[in-house]
């Protein structure tokens, strides 16, 4: 078929742009990099048409590539759901491409730019491919390419200390996850006898939850779902801010990807699953949001964020299955159609976002938001594209994360249709919880966007700085334009895609918002005191005011921070020395403030202990080098064949 | 074209009452201080003189400050017409959604907050912290409550819910009173009233709202001002209209709207009694005891589901 020539021809031109930036290193110019940034966006952009053209059309594209032995072969199967998430992969690559035209150059030597192309071409070919995986093989294949990419990605700002174990963190991580999806992968393939992604009916029991599980947590530790997310700060803070918008916003939509594959495909959930994913869809949200508070190195900040999206994500995938399993299948659809949507909004305004932060980033030098201020007047088309990410983000209307939180709330507020009372309180439990994580979020953007744009600049970095070049603001403004339209027009592209949902039609809520804004503004205009003049902010009477003044970030999240204390397990000790026996003569003292990091010390940390005491033990054991090892490994591998053809026979 | 009509009778509607039960309150609240207060049409004749004023910026604000007054007073104008005051139309295009009502107030305050840390002022910035901190904290009450209107109802949306509590009135069903007193804590929460915030004082300890709004003046502040009441109109009638909904026409037709108007002033101004005495017979809360208060409402709502649930 011509598509499917189409499609693969133009994915692989991803390999071969790679190894043109590689194997041209050492003399690489910018134009050339620039060069191969611009070839990239347009063969994403060709990607998009045909995967809109797949989606909208449900047409099937099937593309064998290579057999291995028996079923180990790479295949491809291209169905509306991976279509979808391929247009999603390629919408954010491409903005993304340009935007690295840019930034790329600010970077690091020609050597390690021409580096980080190659693996930004492999990164995104990874992703494609592992969304269009027909089977278990190729899925792990490709999903090991891209973890791959992506921690060499991560790695490549290498001046920063922190940027070692940050990547070291990820790489575990990430093999977690790969490991735990293997395991699912063959407990499924001895029932099934397929690599390919099928139905499978005769699991039961234990062995069906054990399934479940493994595969859950594999892709729950890729998604970043609490306490599997601990990566996602890390790896966000360390990597630059174009491979932080690719990983953000479309590599942790692979693994919810892989997650709705297999629950709509291969299994047949039962209800205890839908209520797993629903409570650690909550339990993330809410957290996610609530350190995402806490935190002002902005890219951690956006990295909770993630969290909360992704935990949105699942709420609704929870929602389908309980909703399925009580035959409502309108509000299964609703749910399912509400989570699909909100990752394909999350991609867009969490890539806008970083973006438009590392813009800001890269202009000031770091990452605190305590040291920015001010900076709308100096970097306004910035300013106003992270705004437009931090409406859409905090859901409100008309923007497209509104539509896709209104979808998931429409869902639970519906949920007294089921019968089971339990399941009820359940479910506006997690109404409320839900509620609370979106108006928490929207706290949290206040602060960020008015800590970094509003008011006066905090440091002089900020004071000096300027917007940067147009190729960097075209990048997010694509993105901008996509969240506001999706907003606008969601009840009439879900009409088009044949879903008539219950939902309010934005467009003429936008059409009144328009409306009487322009009366408003008229009746200023013609009725109103047309004089304006500038004067100082009322300062109690302080002549000049200066930006110690002024509202800090930590002032700002205070409140939230006490109140919700049980949650940070915030330690404060003071100690204090006094010249006098009454304690009224201060001498000198010790204040210290310790957060405790339940994840860490609680259950990675205990993991990674028991590990390396076995380690340990072992290494003590023998002293030999690499080709004793290799030894090792072979007589391993050798002993599982022998094994498992006697188990086969 | 019958929602057009609709839309420009209640949005009307709303803009010219919604000042009268502020200066109503205030004097509800003058009088049980044993003072005069001011004039019962105070607010007009204020926002009629802030109309004249000049505006004055601050050198640091940039255009939030400038554009927060439009979307403040068009959110909350698009918001009236998901809650009637005077006939219930044929739902359109979605327009009662609770969640879209919901989110449209939410929207007027994340700007208004912005516009708070924009002049580098203090207290702004105090005023956006503290607003932000309390509505995350209220949210929850807010959403079960309105669950709660729906579980009761059968549906969740504003004008579907008002229709058939006008068929058949709540007054007597005691989970519509638990989640009147809920309403009713979001009504004071929500308009930033004693004791959540103290609405006369510019004392940087008490102030909420009016931090946020300091720096706004000439029309901005009036616009502001304006769109502060149309908000507490809002939240007004949506108690009004679930508990006592009598006069609240199905049809349009000028008996019944002049009628129904004449009851909502009537209703309201009932209303505004009570909050100027509730407000007068407390002091304000320190700003942490506020989730207790908030679980209080969470708990009325929550228990109302509880007890629909398992009847």
């Amino acid at each position: 078929m011509f598509l499917t020539q189409l499609l693969f021809l133009s994915l692989s031109i991803f390999p071969l742009a790679a190894l043109i930036a590689i194997l041209f290193a050492a003399k690489g110019s910018r134009t050339f990099r620039q060069s191969i940034y611009w070839l990239l966006f347009s063969v994403n952009l060709l990607v998009l048409l045909i995967s809109i053209n797949t989606a909208f059309f449900n047409i099937d594209l099937d593309f064998q590539l290579y057999r291995l032995a028996g079923s180990l072969q790479i295949s491809f199967h291209i169905d509306r759901l991976a279509a979808f998430f391929m247009g999603i992969i390629a919408f954010v690559s491409s903005t993304v491409c340009v935007y690295s035209v840019r930034y790329t150059e600010h970077h690091g030597s020609a050597r390690s730019k021409n580096f980080t192309t190659a693996m930004t071409a492999l990164f995104i070919m990874s992703m494609y491919l592992v969304v269009a995986a027909d089977n278990s093989f190729t899925f792990l294949f490709f999903w090991e390419l891209m973890s791959l990419t992506s921690f060499f990605l991560v790695l490549s700002d290498r001046s920063k200390t922190e940027t070692g174990k940050s990547a070291l963190f990820y790489f575990i991580m990430t093999q977690m996850s790969t490991t735990f999806l293997m395991l699912g992968f063959l407990a499924l393939y001895t029932v099934s006898g397929s690599m390919q992604f099928i139905q499978v009916d005769s699991l039961s029991g234990l062995f069906k939850a054990g399934v479940f599980l493994s595969l859950f947590v594999g892709f729950s530790i890729k998604a970043g779902v609490i306490p599997f997310h601990k990566w996602l700060p890390y790896a966000h803070s360390a990597s630059p801010s174009n491979i932080s918008a690719l990983m953000s916003g479309v590599m942790i939509k692979v693994a919810i990807y892989g997650l709705t594959r297999f629950l709509l495909f291969v299994f047949s959930p039962d209800l205890w699953w839908g209520v797993t994913i629903l409570v650690f869809g909550l339990v993330s949200a809410l957290l996610g949001v609530i350190y995402a508070l806490k935190e002002h190195d902005i890219k951690k900040l956006l990295a909770y964020h993630s969290i909360e999206n992704i935990g949105i994500i699942l709420m609704g995938l929870g929602l389908y299955i309980i909703f399925l399993k009580y035959d409502f299948s309108t509000l299964a659809n609703l749910s399912l159609i509400g989570a699909l949507f909100h990752t394909l909004n999350h991609a867009l305004f969490k890539s806008l976002l970083f973006l438009s932060s590392g813009s800001v980033v890269d202009v000031i030098g770091t990452r605190n938001i305590e040291e920015m201020g001010g900076l709308i007047k100096r970097m306004p088309y910035t300013g106003i594209l992270f705004l437009f990410g931090s409406v859409s983000i905090a859901a409100l209307p008309p923007f497209n994360g509104f539509v896709s939180e209104l979808m998931i709330f429409q869902a639970f507020l519906h949920s007294f249709v089921i019968d089971n009372p339990f399941m009820k309180v359940l479910l506006f439990i997690g109404l409320s919880l839900f509620a609370l994580t979106s108006a928490l979020a929207a706290a949290c953007f206040v602060k960020a966007f008015g800590v970094i744009f509003l008011a006066m600049p905090r440091s002089n970095a900020a004071r000096e700085s300027h917007d940067v070049s147009w190729i960097m603001i075209v990048g997010p403004s694509m993105l901008a334009a996509a969240c506001i339209l999706l907003g606008i027009f969601s009840y009439q592209i879900f009409n088009w895609l044949g879903f008539a949902f219950p939902l309010p039609d934005l467009m003429v809520i936008g059409l009144s918002l328009l409306f009487i804004v322009v009366l408003v503004w008229l009746f200023v205009k013609l009725v109103a005191n047309k004089h304006s003049r500038t004067s100082e902010t009322w300062g109690c009477g302080i002549i000049s005011q200066n930006s110690s003044m002024e509202y800090t970030a930590s002032g700002f999240s205070e409140p939230i921070l006490t109140i919700f204390r049980p949650v940070y397990r915030t330690r404060k000790t003071v100690n204090r020395n006094f010249h006098d026996n009454f304690g009224s003569i201060f001498k000198d003292g010790i204040a210290e403030i310790h957060t405790f990091k339940l994840f860490e010390e609680r259950i990675y940390l205990p993991v990674a202990r028991f590990v390396q005491k076995i380690s340990d033990y072992v290494s003590n054991k023998h002293d030999v080098d690499l080709d004793t090892y290799i030894l090792y490994s072979f007589t391993a591998i050798v002993v599982l064949i022998l094994i498992t053809g006697w188990l086969i026979k | 074209m019958h929602f057009i009509l609709y839309a420009f009778i209640n949005t009307l509607f709303v803009i010219l009452v919604s000042p009268l039960f502020v200066s109503l309150i205030k004097k509800v609240k003058a009088f049980t201080q044993g003072r005069q207060g001011p004039p019962i049409f105070q607010t007009y004749f204020m926002l009629n003189k802030l109309l004249s004023k000049e505006r004055v910026y601050s050198v640091n604000s940039s255009l939030i400050m400038k554009m927060t007054p439009y979307i403040n007073i068009t959110c909350m104008l698009v918001a009236s017409l998901f809650v009637p005051l005077l006939y219930v139309p044929e739902p359109v295009a979605g327009i009662g959604n609770v969640i879209l009502f919901l989110y449209l107030m939410v929207c007027a305050k994340f700007f208004m907050a912005l516009a708070g840390l924009d002049a580098g002022s203090t207290f702004g910035g105090m005023g956006s912290s503290r607003e932000m901190t309390v509505s995350a904290v209220v949210e929850p009450v807010v959403i079960i409550v309105f669950a709660a209107l729906g579980l009761l109802m059968n549906t969740s949306n504003l004008h579907e819910i008002f229709s058939s509590s006008i068929k058949s009135s709540l007054v007597f069903n005691p989970a519509a009173i638990l989640i009147s007193l809920s309403l009713f804590i979001i009504l004071i929460v929500e308009t930033s009233r004693i004791p959540v915030d103290n609405p006369e004082t510019h004392l940087e300890l008490t102030m909420i709202h009016e931090a946020m709004i300091l720096e706004y003046s000439g029309s901005d502040l009036a616009l502001m001002e304006l769109s502060h009441s149309i908000k507490q109109t809002l939240l007004m009638a949506v108690l009004i209209n679930v508990l006592m909904p009598f006069g609240l026409a199905l049809e349009p037709g000028i008996t019944s709207i002049l009628l129904s108007s004449v009851l909502f002033i009537l209703k309201a101004v009932i209303l505004s009694v009570i909050i100027g005495i509730f407000e007068a017979s407390f002091a304000k809360y320190r700003l942490f005891r506020l989730p207790s208060l908030f679980m209080l409402a969470f708990f009325f709502s929550f228990s109302t589901i509880l007890f629909e649930l398992l009847r």
